[in-house]
C-alpha cells in the first residue's frame, strides 16, 4: 500500500481526520503522512492502522506542551516488508485540565515505555495503562511536577542548579 | 584435551615485541594535524563581539563588560572548536597541548584572562581615558 492508497483508505474510514502529506526533497526524497484526529476517535484509528498492516512498526510517542493543550504524535513505520516503507505520524491533542488519552498498549504493546515517559515528563495520562510506574525520574522526585511542561507545573527555577563559572563566583565574593 | 584455536597465535605473539607506548618513559603518541588540544586566547586581538559566548555549548566563556573581553574556564571545555571557528579576529586557536590533569579545577592553567589581569586592564583603560581627557582639556 503506497501513500495515496493509505490516505484514501484512512480518509474513507475517518472522514473527520485532517490528513496531510509532506514531502522532503533532500537528501532522501520521502513522503510522510500526517494525521490529526480527535482523542475520541484516536483509539479506533490506531486499531484501524493495525488492521491495515498487522506488522506496523511503532516507533515513538512525542508529547509536547502547546499552551492550553498537550499534543501527542505517534510515529509509525508501515508496510516496511514491501520495500519503501510508509511513514505515518498520527497526532492527537488533549486539553490541559483533562489530560487523558486512551492507551494503545492493547494494540501496540511496545508503546508502554513511551506512555510511561509521557506520564512522568508531561503529565499526559493514559487510561488503562497496564504499568503506570515512573520510568526515568528518580523515586524522590516531587509529585505534581512535570519537567517538560512550560507552565507552572514545570521545573521551578530553584530546582535548576549550575556549578558556576569561577569568574562569576569571584564576582560574588567581592 | 582439545587444543585451543588461539594457541598458534599466542605462541607466535610470545616472540614479538610488545606494541605498547611506555608513556612516562617515552613521548606520548604524536598528535595528528588539526588536533584539538588546550584552547589559546589572545587578549590583545579580542574585540569583545561575544560570538564565542553564544556558540559555546559548555559555558566555558564569560563576558566581562567593563573591559569588553571574555574570560575562560577550561575546566568545562569540551574541545569542540566552535569558538575558534566563529572568532572573526582569530584571537582563539587550538594548541597541541593535552596533558591538562590537575588537582584543582580552578587551576591557573585552566583559566584565560583571570581576575587580576582584568583589574590590570581596567586600570590601564582608566589611565588612557584620563590622559585623553587631559589632552582634550589642554586644547
Amino acid at each position: 500500500m503506497n501513500v495515496d492508497e493509505f490516505v484514501k483508505a484512512f480518509g474513507e474510514r475517518f472522514p473527520e481526520a485532517e490528513i496531510r502529506v509532506s514531502e522532503n526533497k533532500q537528501p532522501h526524497p520521502k513522503r510522510r503522512v500526517w494525521v490529526e484526529i480527535d482523542r475520541e476517535k484516536f483509539h479506533d484509528a490506531m486499531k484501524f492502522v493495525k488492521e491495515l498492516d498487522p506488522k506496523a512498526q511503532f516507533s515513538i510517542i512525542i508529547g509536547m506542551d502547546a499552551g492550553d493543550r498537550l499534543l501527542a504524535k505517534y510515529h509509525l513505520e508501515m508496510f516496511w516488508e514491501e520495500g519503501g516503507s510508509l511513514s505515518l505520524v498520527i497526532g492527537t491533542s488533549v486539553p490541559k485540565d483533562d489530560p487523558k488519552l486512551p492507551t494503545v498498549t492493547d494494540i501496540f504493546p511496545s508503546a508502554l515505555p513511551y506512555e510511561r515517559e509521557n506520564q512522568e515528563f508531561l503529565g499526559l495520562f493514559f487510561e488503562g495503562i497496564p504499568d503506570p510506574r515512573r520510568l526515568f525520574l528518580p523515586d524522590d522526585f516531587p509529585e505534581g511536577i512535570y519537567p517538560l511542561r512550560l507552565d507552572e507545573t514545570g521545573i521551578k527555577p530553584e530546582m535548576v542548579k549550575n556549578a558556576g563559572h569561577p569568574y562569576r563566583m569571584g564576582g560574588e565574593k567581592k | 584435551m582439545r587444543i585451543p584455536p588461539t594457541l598458534s597465535a599466542v605462541l607466535s605473539n610470545l616472540f614479538k615485541k610488545p606494541a605498547t607506548n611506555p608513556f612516562p618513559a617515552s613521548d606520548p603518541v604524536p598528535t595528528p594535524e588539526g588536533f584539538r588540544g588546550k584552547l589559546n586566547y589572545d587578549v590583545e586581538k579580542c574585540v569583545g563581539c561575544r560570538l564565542c559566548v553564544m556558540v559555546c555549548p559548555a559555558g566555558v566563556i564569560e563576558y566581562v563588560p567593563e573591559v569588553r573581553k571574555v574570560t575562560f574556564w577550561l575546566g568545562r571545555c569540551v574541545f569542540c572548536q566552535q569558538c575558534v571557528d566563529v572568532c572573526p579576529v582569530k584571537a582563539l586557536e587550538m594548541s597541541d597541548e593535552f596533558l591538562l590533569a590537575t588537582d584543582d579545577k580552578y587551576n591557573d592553567n585552566l583559566r584565560w584572562f583571570k581576575e587580576d589581569e582584568i583589574e590590570e586592564l581596567k586600570k590601564k583603560l582608566e589611565e588612557q581615558k584620563k590622559a585623553k581627557g587631559a589632552e582634550s582639556q589642554k586644547k
